[in-house]
């Protein structure tokens, strides 16, 4: 039966809008149950005896949820207990619409086999469709829709046989929906009286989201902040100008201090700042705010002091007293700041959050704060009565709300991780913390995946080039299973040189659209951790089918050049091939195969061939301006047992790194080039802006106060400048130079060639750029794969490979996932350095200030790449004198002793676990002595522990 | 053959057909048939079949009349109904049609257009009238007048309102209720009657074959009082003042009681609501 559905929308003109949609009822939709005889299900989710110990329904029941208790229960629902519920089409609709997150949660659960939850297409089945009647609300209509089907399931499941006690249970937290639900003969209470009835399991409770209900509770006290405006009025604000509209990014070191990101048409965005909690006004991380903005003598400076939320209560005094060491005289005026107050949410973006619980010091005490790991994230109160188990442990917390007389958000309990300190659990908190998608892969995505045994076949032969004469060889970091690429170099007959980049052929593989394809897209890159991997695509493809191991057959999707001995490039040439890598080398082995003179086998003769090319074209991009820069990175030795880091070391770089990045950039810049010709639309190409100049500021202070000049005004002359600056008497300069000269860059980005004009990448000095080399853990290069496939006709193109927008908003994603993999990675690092410093006790080291603050200095220890803070103030006892001096910048302490930037200095350094959640590596100032100040040097103990590591 | 139909005609007020002059042939009328309009309407008179759909969208009123909607026409002259249309072929009847449509009904006598009005100099409904001219059997405008009266009568605007915020910025507001809509008022909406000359009769709703035999045609438009609002003369034939006067008089006569069974029915047809078994297309 075919009914038809009309609402009417506003265009984006301005103009109204008619629109129809089809809508076909049905009446072979089936009721899910195992009692039910009338209908033909082959396979019924819902089970016979659906009992639950509760002293509230006694007998065997089904639940229907309403969209509220889904949107704001999930935690429950997810619970293993909760079994046999019907999810009806309404809510799930209403809650796609309403919050993605939840609804894929919702999703995941539905199909988990053990949960037996059961979606019932109500708007399709002609029993249960209603229409919309006149003067009823949209909301009420979804009501009633549920309500109308519950009173179906009630009357279906009454006619089968065995129906025996079975019920149908509707759980609403709304009052007037349950009180007609009552009239029409339903059974529906409120999903706290519910939870609450499950005598079986009480610490259920705790994981209920406290709803509004609950909250009114407390409105007697003293209301702490101003009143968010209704969003009609934000709108007309925003319209007008006199808001402004941005995400909320709360600052990492200071919780009283925030800004606010407008993105403006066009490049133009400003940042707002925000300071004090009255004008933060209980706006978390990464919400969506409006602002106002401050009258300009209202304006301040961000300001340079570290203060972390780590009170045991909210003690207001306290606060006042914290916010006035923000307040401080700024001299000078251009360092003043838009500033300004949020007036209300547009948009909250919050999602569950790991931290600690830090119990209340009252025993019997419900309500307890949690800390996020997250600092940027404020204390969460919960209730839960089982904090003492909960204590030590890394758990999971969603906020339900915050209202205007609570210091802190209100939220609930949702999962316990483990113990905090455990490698696991940490692990997992930083995936999670990072929003990495770790579970194993689904079996949706695992049935896309070849069959093995997989070999090559007759119809790959005809339309690849067979390249497995060739003598190609993979050069790799040692122990690294996934292969991307591949290099061969031969000479040809007329005295010019081969060289092919053979990279793996992902694309083969992984076919657009199907499940596998979505979830690498999703997932965006391949993470690596300390001594773990993330992978975006199931193992069989990246360890084993795709990577380019020796000695057997692969498919590579190929870029040959034919070069002249200067390493010019005479012809390029795209195909699709297959190759049979000979040897698959780590970078020592192909140095040493290239500076042994006694070898001479093909495989050493092309590495020698490749490595001489290599060192001439990197010439050649150094004389562009390409940017050599530097940061520390560090490689952990595992121990192979307990996989606990026992020694840590400095990456090294050979001459054969260098030597296949040479030929990945080169193969990069050719594909790029061929893509942007062929699509100039939809190009998904890789830039790096150039960095604003005042981004160098820094640097350029930096290098004064040793009387270097560094020039700015092109990447070409900050390289030839950075090359310049180096002190006789001080080696490591140069490099800290460089460290710090990378942290005034700008971000690399992927976008779509049909969205934008600038496509410049400033640190390789290339007017073009994209990503091909690694389509086994970049997703990006996937993508790339196929557009270069199609260009040269060896694959068929698809709509959304050619449609720019949605290729933009792809490249959003991967841009996300890859700023967050590094993230991950970088926080993976810390965690193992502070295991490393666990077993090492206190050490003594030589490092060098890399930056200079109001209260602080952060030093850099060479030795382990590692950055710590070395604090002149503490909250337990008066800090000594301060001068800070933003223009060197210096910061005098007791004056005596003056801190310049780049310094060296001795610590010691220690883990300072005084804080379970963070864990810090602790500095202390050794040498320059200043008394009261700097501490003594520890005692040489240290050193037997760590004879005893060594062993 | 025509000489002894135009003396029956004559002799005996009876057609070739077995109507009288005055008589229209079966008349079918059903609303609301295309819903992604906002207002439809097919009428079936004879074979002749015409669909007309209605579609409101918001524009800027003419700088002449700022307080006042208006309505805008177009005739589609689809090779389905006649082969003569085929190619370009009705494209010059199309716009005669549609320009007269405009002449009978965009004014403020048939259509209360200042009702179309949404906010005076800047927003107004312009109502985009269709018409669909599915089979031809003669006597167009006529069908054509009760498929736009219809269809007027069904429309169903949306209900919007102005907001305005402290600096006056004005803004169009949708009400979320699709049932929250504006109707029009058609009391006023007028009916063309054509009357054909044939010999020194003139008939209404003449078949293709009687207009073949008529020398010249009268229109008129007709409202539910009797009042004229429009007169064209069709056809290449002259005729006198004489009967002029007397086709007007007739065409007042007939137009006139066209109106009341016609609401009637619309009406009818309304109080139905979703029980009414839709006959479409298929029928």
């Amino acid at each position: 039966m075919l009914k038809s559905k009309t609402f009417v929308k506003k265009t984006r003109a301005g103009g109204v809008m008619k629109v129809v949609r089809e809508h076909y009822l049905r009446d072979d939709i089936w009721c899910g149950s195992e009692v039910c005889t009338e209908c033909k299900d082959g396979a019924p989710v819902l089970q016979q005896d659906a009992r639950v110990e509760s002293d509230l329904c006694a007998y065997p029941h089904y639940l229907i949820p309403d969209t509220n208790v889904v949107l704001h229960q999930i935690d429950i629902l997810e619970d293993p207990l909760i079994r046999n519920v019907i999810i009806l089409q309404t809510v799930l609709q209403e809650v796609r619409h309403r919050s993605p997150p939840v609804y894929k949660r919702i999703k995941d659960a539905t199909h988990e086999k053990e949960k037996h939850f059961y979606t019932f297409t109500n708007e399709h089945h002609r029993q249960t469709f209603i229409e919309r009647e006149q003067g009823e609300s949209i909301n009420d209509r979804n009501d009633r829709a549920i309500r109308v089907a519950a009173k179906w399931y009630t009357e279906h499941l009454n006619k089968a046989p065995s129906v025996g006690e079975l019920k149908v249970v509707l759980l609403t937290n709304d009052r007037a929906n349950r009180d007609k639900a009552e009239q029409n003969g339903l059974l529906a209470y409120r999903c706290e009286e519910y939870i609450k009835s499950l005598t079986g399991n009480p610490e259920l409770v705790d994981r209920l989201a406290l709803t509004s209900d609950d909250q009114n509770e407390i409105t007697g006290s003293k209301l702490l902040f101003p009143e968010h405006l209704p969003l009609s009025r934000i709108q007309a604000g925003i319209k007008s100008g006199t808001f402004l509209q941005g995400t909320f990014r709360a600052s990492r070191d200071n919780y009283l201090e925030a800004t606010v990101f407008v993105q403006r048409e066009g490049d133009d965005s400003t940042e707002v700042l925000l300071q004090g909690l009255q004008n933060l006004n209980r706006a978390v991380h990464q919400d969506v705010v409006a602002v106002e903005l401050f009258p300009k003598e209202q304006w301040v400076a961000p300001s340079s002091v570290v203060l972390q939320d780590d009170r045991p209560s909210d003690k207001e005094t306290e606060e006042e007293e914290a916010e006035k060491k923000l307040e401080s005289p700024v001299l000078d005026p251009s360092r003043l700041k838009p500033t300004g107050r949020v007036v209300g949410i547009i948009k909250r973006n919050w999602r569950p959050f790991c931290g600690m619980l830090n119990q209340s010091q009252i025993k019997e005490a419900t309500r307890h704060l949690f800390t996020p790991a997250d600092r940027r994230i404020p204390r969460i109160r919960i209730e839960t009565r089982q904090a003492s188990t909960l204590v030590g442990q890394r758990i999971i917390v969603a906020i339900d709300g915050w209202p205007r007389n609570s210091r802190y958000p209100n939220g609930h309990f949702v999962r316990n991780l483990g113990g905090a300190g455990d490698k696991d659990t940490e692990t997992e908190v930083l995936l999670l913390e990072h929003d990495v998608p770790h579970q194993p892969f689904s079996q949706a995505v695992l049935s896309f995946l070849p069959k093995m045994p997989w070999g090559i076949t007759e119809e790959d032969l005809k339309v690849r080039a067979d390249l497995r004469h060739l003598c190609v060889c993979s050069v790799d970091p040692p122990g690294c299973t996934d292969i991307d690429d591949a290099l061969h170099c031969r000479e040809l007959e007329n005295g010019n040189l081969e060289v092919g980049v053979h990279i793996a052929d992902v694309s083969h593989f992984i076919r657009p659209g199907n499940a596998l394809d979505q979830e690498a897209a999703s997932r965006g890159t391949t993470v690596y951790l300390c001594g773990k991997r993330i992978d975006m695509v199931p193992e069989l493809l990246s360890s084993n089918l795709c990577s380019l191991r020796s000695n057997v057959e692969r498919l590579a999707f190929s870029c040959i050049w034919e070069m002249n001995h200067k390493a010019e490039i005479l012809n390029t040439r795209f195909t699709k091939s297959i190759i049979n890598s000979k040897a698959s080398l780590t970078y020592a082995e192909a140095q040493m195969r290239i500076d042994d003179a006694s070898m001479n086998d093909d495989i050493t003769k092309s590495l020698r061939g490749l490595n001489t090319l290599a060192k001439i074209l990197k010439g050649q991009r150094i004389a562009k301006g390409a940017l050599t820069l530097s940061s520390p990175e560090v490689r952990f030795h595992m121990d192979s047992e307990t996989h606990d880091p026992i020694d840590l070391q400095t990456k090294e770089l050979k001459d054969t790194n260098s030597m296949v990045e040479e030929f990945m950039l080169l193969a990069n810049i050719s594909v790029a080039q061929k893509i942007y010709e062929e699509f100039s639309e939809c190009a998904l190409l890789r830039k790096h802006p150039a960095p604003p100049p005042s981004n160098y500021d820094i640097l350029i202070k930096a290098a004064k106060s040793r009387e270097l000049e560094i020039r700015i005004d092109s990447a070409k002359a900050l390289a030839d400048s950075l090359n310049e600056a180096v002190l006789e008497d001080f080696p490591y300069f140069n490099t800290l130079l460089r460290i710090l000269a990378t942290r005034c860059m700008m971000q690399a980005v992927y976008f779509c060639s049909g969205m934008d004009s600038d496509f410049h990448h400033y640190g390789l000095a290339s007017p073009i750029y994209t990503h091909f080399t690694s389509p086994i853990r970049r997703y990006s290069d996937i993508i790339v794969h196929r557009l270069l496939a199609v260009a040269i006709n060896a694959d068929s193109t698809y709509p959304d490979l050619m449609d720019k927008h949605k290729q933009s908003s792809l490249c959003n994603n991967l841009n996300y996932r890859h700023k967050m993999a590094q993230y991950a990675q970088r926080a993976s690092v810390a965690f193992h350095t502070q295991l490393f410093f666990k077993n090492k006790g206190i050490l003594n080291e030589e490092g060098f200030i890399l930056f200079v603050r109001k209260n602080a200095i952060i030093i850099l220890i060479p030795k382990f790449g590692l950055e710590g803070t070395v604090f002149f103030e503490n909250n337990d006892k008066p800090g000594p004198r301060l001068n800070f001096d933003s223009e060197g910048p210096t910061l005098t302490v007791e004056d005596q002793h003056t801190f310049h930037i780049f310094d060296r200095v001795k610590v010691t350094i220690s883990l300072d676990a005084s804080n379970i959640q963070h864990q810090k590596i602790r500095m202390a100032l050794v040498e320059p002595v200043i008394p009261g100040v700097s501490v003594a040097l520890p005692e040489p103990e240290p050193e037997a522990k760590k004879l005893k590591l060594d062993r | 053959p025509p000489p002894v139909s135009l003396s029956s005609l004559h002799v005996d007020d009876l057609r070739v057909d077995g109507r009288g002059c005055e008589d229209y042939r079966h008349m079918e009328i059903e609303t609301d048939v295309v819903s992604n309009t906002d207002g439809s309407a097919k009428v079936s008179l004879g074979h002749t079949d015409i669909l007309v759909g209605i579609k409101a969208e918001i524009g800027k009123p003419r700088p002449m009349v700022p307080d006042e909607g208006y309505l805008e026409f177009f005739v589609d002259c689809s090779a389905n109904a006649t082969p003569e249309f085929e190619g370009r072929g009705g494209e010059e009847l199309g716009v005669e049609l549609s320009n007269t449509l405009y002449k009978v009904f965009n004014n403020r006598h048939s259509l209360d257009l200042r009702s179309l009005c949404i906010c005076p100099g800047e927003h107004c409904w312009v109502l985009y009238v269709d018409v669909l001219l599915l089979q031809c059997d003669g006597n167009l405008f006529d069908a054509m007048s009760i498929a736009i009266k219809a269809a007027l009568f069904n429309t169903r605007i949306p209900k919007v309102h102005i907001s305005e915020d402290e600096e006056g910025v004005k803004e169009i507001e949708l009400s979320d209720d699709p049932y929250d809509c504006m109707r029009l008022n058609v009391e006023n909406v007028p009916c063309i009657v054509t009357l054909c000359k044939i010999a020194h009769r003139h008939v209404v709703d003449a078949t293709l074959q009687e207009k073949a035999c008529s020398v010249a045609s009268l229109l008129i438009s007709v409202t539910h009082k009797g009042m004229v609002t429009c007169v064209r003369k069709l056809g290449r034939g002259s005729l006198d003042p004489d009967s002029i006067f007397e086709m007007t008089e007739t065409g007042k006569r007939v137009g006139k009681a066209l109106h009341a069974p016609l609401m009637e029915l619309l009406q009818k047809e309304e109080s139905l609501g979703k029980k009414r078994q839709k006959v479409g297309f298929l029928a």
